[in-house]
């Protein structure tokens, strides 16, 4: 017997069609009890509907709104199920994000019922100082990129003989590709608060402050109510204050991910970044002393104290415990969020998670624009800290994109750096006009028009730019550049001397070619070119075209490709 | 909902006030810079220096349908590029412009977080993914469509 | 307080905790250059130019921000420090869109400063524009006549009408004051140095050796000094009797000698010069005339002789050539031809291989010949020449057509077959270019030109030379700018040091054709305005006499001339940081080239005031002193990124009570607010 309905309704569910699905639902069976649940990691497959049973539960996968669907979803039929893959399950471990889109995101009683907010009750119990020792002890380090030892920065602001201590979460998640605090936040905003209320106790802070991007409209909406619901049940009663919790939206800035330009936008100025010393735990928010923490970080902090740190520390890493969200994206099969423990090796993630095809990998790029890339042959390399740092990379936040051999890593340099240009605050001399004459050399590159010269420029300028920024974002605004200089320089010098792009995606080396051999004169491409630029007896006028790709796309025979430009 | 008044006594409330403001508008203004600086007992300048650093706040008008390309990573891979020029060559208008009548506008903007669906368009909130040249000229025709019926 | 210890570039430093590395390197006058730093506000850690390293964490830090540290270790000089701030520079050069310098005080060959004479001569200050064209043009009475006027090509008034006609203000400046006008000079020195030739290159080394104190003799093989000024421009060009006046100011200097009819190798012997001088300057000139490379090109004349002859013949009409062919089309063409025009009532006719438009000679050289009556004949080229019985000549030519550029640019002229064709003569002459004939021992290029070191023009040990010897066939202003730098490469050869000029940067907008109105900076707003055209005597007078064909102008025509001036240059030209700091390190403005789109736009609605964007560095220094210092709140940044701009609210003008203040424009480091009216020069 159907014991309830969920539907995954975080944002790529809504994209992807659940609200209507769930419309359908209710048309039909206005008298079943239907949840709103968070995301379940796997976005390919969205709109994601489970059938609780007594016997268990079944999973759909690219559910319609339509009768008949629903009609054999609901007499629990073999169509349409959703199988996670086998290998994703053996090598994911869902520790963080168990809960995700397992309960309703904004039902605190199905978050208690889970053992939720009891972590918090044991923490009270607890001495502050050891609390921040079991979090020394888990080994957690911040999952923001930075990957600085949480419990060392917990005791910088415990340390602070203060009053008014401010512990703020950073919740901005600005690299493009990253979601995997949108999802926490969607899924499970309880289990963040609670983290934020544990460390609130822990270090004495008496206001606590999510700082959201805005472009996270559901996210917000979630931790608003589920910070009325907690206030509600008194949880944010520490030491008999009530503390106060405020979700602050950002305003689309990526560079306010940054600690001392967050605290800058919470004040309500401009974005921009301040030298330090002094730090945030010295001088933060309105002067107070201020610890920032990341969503994903916070969010571990109920499992430590749960489980205690010295059980925490044997997952991962000896020097990277616990586990890791990656927002897994790209060239694969299986993209969506993915939980693995420190350690797994980028082979494992890219083919046995991700179902990428073996061979057709070329290379991953991880940290997204203050990332780097990591070639094939390195992908035996475990997921840690350390390891990825020593390859030019950084953890990042945990955005993973997976490319494949048909893209160009020069495009993909050229395309992080036009965005931290177009992010850059514009204070420091370095990163303000150095990234954009960075771009604007990749620009002639991706162009057909670079030199030797420009090939170098990027090296020593990008070198220069890393020491001499004022904060994170200039100081990694390079690296991409540097890191598929490093090992993809043919790629780089094919584009200068030969004026070749392998993967045919710089479109100033591409021509667009009609096989007139195996064109079947449908007309489809003529009647789809929105320029005009196929002739009636079939060629394609190079000097008009625009590469759009419209009629690559609708050839029924494939007659139509990239190929590289002739020169004259 | 405090009011601009109750809002104006404390500076870390600004981007909030000029939220609120966006809003109702769909932009800012100057004669709402004015307001609020009155309102924050802050320099014009300095609100002006604050609209024009974030993203988010617009000062033209937008369109009654506003359109977000995403160019996020996993977007710009499947070829957010692409859908940028079709939407120029179809309506006109480039990145950050409003078209003509009004109906239309266009942001590229960072990522909407809908990854696995790239490439992905918003328009006023609702998200289309998967996008192709011909279901892109649908959704836009749609809208156009939608439109004309809204005018008799 | 307890103090705490801190190594600077190996120096060990007490310092108080709380003060920041720059300050303890102030205190103890260790230099570290900044941008965006002033006392009296907050950082603003924006510029970069501070950086030092931390040779403990090997972190680069800004020096202004950086609180010091107990066991501190900082690099803030040598190799890795300079190349960072020079990078930093380099790169806020990149985005600075300005002009230092107006473009004709760049184009000058001399670098004479020609908006500050300009402007003199607005003011009606003439004595203080000719102190002003002294400096660097000690024959301001020729120059002023002759010049082909590289200023006025580059002059950012061809955007609207026409370029001031900045010449002109010489030339008046000279008329009214050369004679009564005496420099600041040097006492003299026993040094003296020989000279040979006495044309402008010659002139100019003397003059500026005499104004170091260092006397010489000037040698020409010629009757009179003045070389092609004498003996190559013609009377009706340049009056002879006003060059006598401008060389006699030269006697009147003391220290400088002048010795005629002394030609090297006859008279003279350099071995011997050498022997006797402390310095010898070969400045001869290029005199010999290029081949037409035909056959009977003996029975031509050259035409620097034909001139040369004319000139001792003092430039009267002792001859009729009759009818007349000139081959060539360059300036000494068109000196023959218009010289010929005077001197005949028959035709006179000028042959030349390519158009009219790729004639090297100036354009209102070959207007006024035209309008003098030369028939011009284009794409025709001499064969050979012959004379007939009755001694008139036969000149065979062969008509041209235009093919694919050469090496110069210019398009190639290829002969037509079948094409030859015959024209007859009573006199032709070849003046198709010149060559230089240098003097024995010593040194030569491929051209056969002196070959100097371009700095200091030593050409080997003692000797040095200049002018159309070095550079081949130029003009006279070159030769004087020539001089000049052989005479302080001779000063300091004298004083046994090593000549090395200072290195100067110049941002640039750019060249005029690439601007439009609006980019273009104005203190005030222009009115259209033409340029005073130069009024010329009758045509009749011009093609029977010599007499000089153009008028100075006038003193208030040179007033209304000045008012076109735009005054391009930075008005902090004088005191920008940012130009003082990349000559310091080396930074170049061209190093990140390339396309780049630059910020032309600013704002000059307050009467006294202009802000320039363009120029801006975004320090934040301005905001910072309005509002801590002046208690207003007038400026902010706007916008993010690359696109960061400082401004008023709206873009709208600073309040006109700004005059009263004006401490933004103190404290900005370079040009970008400043007062707009740039004042009169002092006298020298």
């Amino acid at each position: 017997m159907v014991k309830r309905i969920k539907v995954g309704m975080a944002s790529c569910g809504i994209a992807a069609g659940a609200g209507e699905v769930k419309e359908k639902m209710i048309e039909m069976n206005p008298d079943a009890e239907i949840v709103e649940v968070g995301c379940i990691g796997h976005c390919h497959a969205e709109p994601l509907v489970e059938i609780e049973t007594e016997d268990g539960s079944y999973f759909y996968q690219e559910v319609e709104p339509e009768e008949e669907f629903i009609n054999k979803m609901l007499n629990l039929e073999d169509y349409s199920r959703f199988e996670s893959p086998a290998n994703r399950e053996k090598k994911e471990k869902l520790y963080v994000t168990e809960l995700a889109g397992k309960i309703n995101p904004i039902s605190i009683e199905e978050y208690e019922e889970n053992d939720g907010y009891s972590a918090l009750k044991k923490a009270l119990e607890m001495e502050p100082a050891q609390i921040v020792d079991e979090v020394k002890t888990s080994g957690l380090r911040g999952r923001g990129g930075g990957g600085f030892p949480t419990g060392l920065k917990w005791s910088f602001l415990a340390d602070k003989d203060e009053k008014d201590k401010v512990l703020i979460c950073n919740a901005d998640e600005g690299d493009p590709g990253a979601f995997m605090d949108r999802s926490t936040m969607e899924s499970i905003p309880h289990q963040l608060l609670e983290g934020m209320l544990i460390g609130a106790y822990a270090t004495g802070a008496n206001r606590m402050f999510i700082y959201c991007r805005a472009e996270y409209p559901l996210a917000v909406k979630n931790l608003n109510i589920a910070i009325k619901q907690l206030e509600e049940a008194g949880y944010n009663n520490l030491n008999g204050e009530d503390v106060k919790i405020t979700v602050k939206e950002g305003a689309g800035a990526f560079v306010c991910g940054e600690e001392t330009a967050l605290i800058h936008s919470l004040e309500g100025k401009r974005g921009t970044p301040r030298f330090r010393p002094p730090y945030p735990t010295d001088y933060g928010y309105k002067g107070r002393p201020s610890m920032i923490n990341n969503v994903e970080t916070l969010a571990n902090i109920p499992l430590i104290i749960r489980d205690g740190g010295e059980k925490y520390s044997q997952i991962g890493t000896e020097n990277s415990t616990g586990t890791k969200l990656f927002a897994l994206a790209g060239d694969l099969e299986y993209s969506g969020l993915v939980e693995v423990p420190m350690g797994i090796t980028i082979g494992e993630v890219v083919y046995d998670i991700g179902g990428a095809e073996e061979g057709s990998v070329k290379a991953v790029q991880i940290g997204g624009p203050s990332g780097g890339c990591i070639p094939e042959e390195h992908f035996d390399t475990p997921i840690d800290y350390d390891s990825l740092t020593e390859l030019g990379a950084i953890m990042g936040s945990g955005g993973l994109i997976v490319i494949n051999k048909g893209r160009c890593m020069v495009e993909t340099a050229r395309y992080f750096l036009e965005f931290t240009t177009k992010e850059s605050c514009g204070k420091c001399t370095f990163c303000r006009i150095g990234t954009k004459r960075m771009l604007e050399t990749l620009e002639r590159i991706t162009g057909g028009e670079g030199s030797h010269e420009d090939v170098q420029l990027l090296s020593d300028l990008g070198d220069k730019i890393i020491k001499g920024s004022l904060c994170g974002l200039g100081q990694t605004a390079p690296k991409p550049v540097l890191s598929t200089l490093n090992f993809f320089k043919n790629e780089y010098m094919a584009h200068v001397d030969e004026g070749y792009c392998a993967a045919m995606e710089c479109t100033a080396l591409v021509d667009v070619y009609l096989d007139q051999e195996t064109c079947i004169e449908c007309g489809q491409c003529i009647k789809v070119c929105p320029v005009d630029a196929i002739s009636d007896d079939f060629v394609v006028d190079n000097e008009i075209c625009t590469r759009c790709n419209s009629c690559i796309e609708v050839c029924p025979v494939d007659a139509i490709s990239r190929v590289k430009r002739e020169e004259e | 909902m405090p009011d601009l008044k109750e809002l104006g006594k404390n500076k870390s409330n600004l981007i909030k006030a000029l939220q609120k403001r966006q809003e109702l508008e769909g932009y800012i203004s100057d004669k709402d810079i004015e307001e609020i600086s009155e309102a924050f007992s802050m320099a014009p300048v300095e609100v002006e220096g604050v609209v024009s650093f974030y993203t988010q706040f617009k000062r033209i008008a937008p369109g009654k349908y506003k359109i977000a390309v995403c160019d996020g990573t996993a977007c710009h891979i499947k070829g957010s590029s692409l859908v940028l020029n079709w939407i120029t060559d179809e309506l006109g208008i480039e990145d950050g412009e409003t078209d003509e009548d009004g109906i239309f506008s266009m942001d590229a903007v960072a990522c909407l977080g809908c990854c696995s669906l790239a490439p992905v368009i918003s328009i006023n909130g609702k998200v289309y993914g998967n996008l192709t040249r011909k279901k892109l000229l649908k959704i836009l025709n749609d809208y156009r469509q939608k439109e004309e019926a809204d005018n008799g | 307080m307890s103090e705490i210890k801190i190594t600077i570039d190996g120096q060990e430093l007490l310092a108080n905790p709380g003060q920041t590395v720059l300050e303890v390197a102030k205190e103890h006058k260790i230099d570290i250059p900044t941008l965006c730093h002033d006392n009296r506000v907050g950082i603003n850690t924006s510029c970069f130019v501070c950086i030092v390293k931390d040779e403990n964490t090997g972190n680069w830090l800004p020096s202004c921000s950086n609180p010091v540290q107990d066991g501190m270790n900082i690099t803030a000089s040598g190799h890795e420090v300079d190349d960072m701030r020079q990078t930093a520079l380099n790169l806020l050069l990149s985005e600075h869109s300005g002009d230092c310098e107006a473009p004709c005080t760049i184009a000058c060959p001399a670098h004479a400063k020609v908006e500050e004479y300009v402007r003199a001569g607005r003011e009606g200050d003439h004595l203080l524009a000719l102190d002003i064209i002294k400096q660097r043009i000690p024959l301001p009475i020729s120059i002023g006549r002759v010049c082909p006027r590289f200023c006025e090509k580059d002059c950012r008034r061809n955007v609207k009408e026409d370029a001031v006609a900045i010449n002109d203000f010489k030339r008046l400046a000279a008329d009214l004051h050369y004679e009564e006008y005496m420099e600041d000079m040097k006492e003299l020195k026993d040094e003296k140095v020989a000279i040979i030739g006495a044309g402008p290159a010659g002139l100019a080394t003397a003059y500026f050796l005499r104004i170091e104190g260092i006397g010489s003799v000037l040698f020409d093989r010629m009757p009179e000094p003045g070389g092609m000024l004498r003996y190559g421009i013609p009377e009706y060009r340049l009056p002879k009797d006003l060059l006598d006046k401008e060389l006699d100011h030269f006697n009147k200097m003391g220290g400088i000698e002048f010795k005629c009819n002394q030609e090297l190798g006859k008279d003279i012997e350099l071995s011997d010069l050498k022997e006797e001088y402390d310095a010898v300057v070969v400045a001869v000139g290029s005199w010999k005339s290029s081949s037409m490379r035909t056959e009977g090109e003996e029975l031509a004349y050259d035409g620097i002789e034909y001139l040369e002859e004319i000139a001792h013949d003092g430039w009267k009409a002792k001859r009729d050539p009759g009818e007349t062919l000139v081959v060539g089309g360059g300036n000494t063409a068109m000196d023959c031809v218009r010289t010929s025009l005077r001197l005949t009532d028959k035709k006179v006719s000028c042959l030349y291989r390519r158009t009219e438009k790729e004639m090297p000679a100036e354009q209102i050289e070959i207007d006024e010949a035209r309008e003098e009556g030369c028939d011009f004949q284009f794409l025709t080229q001499p064969i050979s020449l012959r004379e007939k019985d009755n001694g008139r000549l036969v000149l065979e030519c062969i008509k041209m057509e235009l093919g694919e550029p050469d090496a110069s640019g210019r398009r190639r002229p290829i002969p037509i077959e079948g094409s030859e064709f015959e024209i007859e003569a009573d006199t032709v002459i070849a003046a198709i270019g010149q060559k230089t004939i240098a003097p024995e021992d010593v040194p030569t290029n491929q051209w056969g030109d002196v070959d100097v070191n371009e700095n200091n023009c030593q050409a080997d040990q003692s000797v040095f030379a200049a002018g159309d010897c070095v550079s081949g066939p130029a003009t006279v202003v070159e030769a004087v700018a020539g001089g000049r730098r052989a005479a302080l490469g001779i000063k300091a050869y004298l004083a046994g040091e090593e000549y090395n000029p200072e290195y100067q940067i110049n941002v640039s907008r750019g060249y005029w054709q690439s601007l439009n109105e609006d980019e273009l900076i104005y203190l005030k707003e222009p009115e259209q305005k033409e340029r005073v055209e130069q009024s010329l005597i009758e045509l009749s007078e011009r093609i029977s006499t010599f007499k000089e064909v153009s008028y100075t102008f006038t003193e208030e025509e040179i007033a209304q001339e000045g008012e076109r001036c735009f005054e391009c240059s930075c008005t902090a030209k004088t005191d920008c940081k940012l130009k003082e700091h990349s000559e310091e390190f080396g930074a170049d403005p061209e190093h990140f080239k390339d396309n780049i789109k630059m910020d032309h736009s600013y704002n000059i609605e307050h009467p006294q005031i202009i802000m320039d964007p363009g120029k801006c560095i975004k320090c934040g220094i301005c905001i910072k002193i309005c509002n801590e210092v002046v208690n207003e709140y007038l400026l902010g940044f706007k916008n993010r990124g690359y696109e960061t701009k400082i401004g008023t609210a709206f873009g709208e003008p600073l309040p006109v009570s700004c005059e009263e203040c004006g401490e933004c424009i103190e404290a900005c480091p370079v040009g970008a607010l400043d007062w707009k009216i740039k004042k009169l020069e002092e006298m020298n």
